[in-house]
């Protein structure tokens, strides 16, 4: 009998979760360990920034999920990890505080024979001074922070009713943040909801980003074969803007926030300042506050760690400049390199570098995206991971069967740009690979037969269906696993 | 005026009919299609 612990049920560790129940036998034990009760969508997250969506309409409870498929489920939050147990018990360990009401605080050590790292992002709204929901800007990231923004949003709205010009700044607070893409589809869904009541001419809409050029999103940006010529994802966004006149501070790191003013530096080493009525920032993320102790008790949080707290797996993370970036570097397996049966995938992974090319200000201020890995490729490093363990339980290998790389893999991406079923907008972007290859696709990095992208109420109708969807795959209602991550 | 803000000035405009086809019911039943089409060839390919 083995137990495989799984911590993190986001898309990643929940999707691992479902696989290794559906590919093991019951005589084995698969545990999850969330902080969560609740499972969220969070593609979905910016419908309910602007009152589109309830919370409940983007989240599930977890518990009856897992006791439907018979896995084990603790509510709780990993705080350690000791790899080679300690020198009572040799059995590899997880520390874990539990978060629910009823064991609140109270804490446990779970043993496991394989554990896979799926804590997702550490929300890091410290890294800025003054930002996030307990600061003096706003975030969509969980349904909580989302349903606050809305509430803000509201306020605009009968503000700008009111006749008082409002000024709305969303992007990310820091310049070393990820997640563009969200920010992006925010901007343009706020932009919408204020078009929508007739309310868009007093209402200034800014978008305010790390990213060097506009249509980045942290992959770099793509290039797109359309109607004869090849445009870049940059050309696109512009237009975009223009279209719907929205403004864009670029390549800047936010210092700090003020209520109603914030503070940036940006890549030339200019500081300056912009008032606000409305801020939405997303912060940077961090691994989570794990440690990690040999078998003596020393810490060893280093090794199995990156800095950025983000679990090392079979990446190649020697310090190279930009030119000398290969797809190659990407991990494949996702297996830690120090203990063979401890996995990390999703956000909790480190990345070996950014895929956006890396910029530092005059100041030494790092002002460049860090590279995204969510949605599908989440899901699918997930489940390629589940198939290795269950493989390597089952006796079949001693190695890491399936291989997941960021660098053979592609990733469709629906940006929404406003809500509606008759009048709603999104653009539809597929790339392939998310990593771009420059020794397969020398011009472009990427291939561009299946790197495409489109605007219109067709990709808005495919971001919707991809909701319900992706809830039903995640309740594993019946022929769930016949649906794609 | 910043580099941003001229690029974005000089963006091309999409025109009235390529704005009108946007959110032409039929034409984005068929764009539906498409986009599907493509995912699952990405969804082939990727996994």
């Amino acid at each position: 009998m083995a137990r495989v612990v799984i911590l993190g049920a986001g898309i990643s560790g929940h999707t691992a979760a479902l696989y290794l129940r559906r590919l093991l036998g019951k005589e084995h034990e698969v545990l999850v360990v969330s902080p969560n009760s609740k499972w969220n969508w969070i593609p979905s997250n910016i419908w309910v920034g602007v009152g589109r969506m309830s919370a409940k309409a983007v989240t599930f409870p977890l518990a009856p999920v897992y006791r439907r498929k018979g896995i084990t489920f603790e509510q709780a939050k990993a705080v350690a990890v000791r790899p080679e147990g300690d020198e009572a018990d040799g059995r590899p360990t997880v520390e874990v505080v539990y978060t629910s009401a009823e064991r609140q605080g109270q804490t446990a050590r779970i043993t496991y024979d394989y554990l896979v790292n799926a804590t997702g992002p550490k929300l890091n709204f410290a890294a800025t001074s003054g930002l996030g929901p307990d600061g003096n800007s706003l975030s969509v990231c969980t349904p909580g922070h989302a349903e606050q923004a809305a509430g803000a949003l509201n306020e605009v709205i009968a503000r700008l009713r009111a006749g008082q010009p409002q000024r709305l700044v969303i992007g990310v607070g820091h310049g070393a943040c990820t997640c563009e893409g969200a920010a992006f589809e925010y901007t343009f869904n706020v932009e919408h909801e204020l078009r929508s009541r007739g309310l868009r001419e007093l209402a200034d809409v800014v978008y305010l980003t790390n990213e060097y050029e506009l249509g980045d999103f942290g992959v770099g940006g793509m290039s797109f074969k359309q109607q004869g010529f090849i445009t870049s994802s940059q050309t696109w966004t512009e237009s975009l803007f223009r279209e719907r006149g929205v403004r864009a501070i670029l390549r800047a790191h936010v210092e700090r926030i003020e209520p109603g003013k914030l503070f940036y530096e940006t890549l030339d080493g200019e500081h300056d300042a912009l008032e606000f009525d409305f801020a939405m920032l997303l912060p940077p993320f961090r691994g989570a506050d794990l440690k990690a102790y040999d078998r003596s008790g020393q810490d060893i949080t280093d090794r199995l760690f990156a800095p950025n707290g983000f679990l090392r797996v079979d990446a190649d993370y020697s310090q190279r400049p930009f030119e000398e970036w290969r797809a190659e570097d990407w991990p494949k397996t996702y297996q830690s390199p120090s203990y063979a049966n401890v996995f990390g995938v999703g956000i909790a992974f480190a990345p070996p570098h950014p895929i956006s090319r890396p910029r530092t200000s005059p100041n030494g201020t790092v002002i460049s995206p860090a590279p995204p890995r969510t949605g599908m490729p989440s899901g699918i490093m997930g489940r390629q991971v589940a198939h290795s363990i269950a493989d390597m339980i089952k006796g079949k290998a001693t190695t890491p069967t399936h291989l997941a790389s960021m660098a053979h893999m592609g990733a469709a991406c629906i940006a929404s740009a406003g809500a509606g079923l008759r009048d709603g907008t999104a653009a539809a972007m597929t790339m392939y690979p998310v990593v771009p290859d420059y020794v397969r696709y020398p011009v472009h990095g990427r291939s561009l037969k299946d790197t495409y992208g489109e605007v219109g109420l067709a990709a808005h109708w495919v971001k919707h269906l991809l909701h319900f969807l992706f809830i039903y795959k995640a309740k594993a209602r019946p022929g769930w696993s016949l649906l794609p991550e | 005026m910043d580099v941003a803000e001229e690029r974005i000035a000089s963006a091309p405009l999409p025109t009235t009919r390529t704005l009108r086809l946007r959110s032409n019911i039929p034409f984005q039943l068929w764009r539906f299609a498409v986009i599907n089409l493509r995912m699952l060839r990405m969804i082939r390919k990727g996994h």
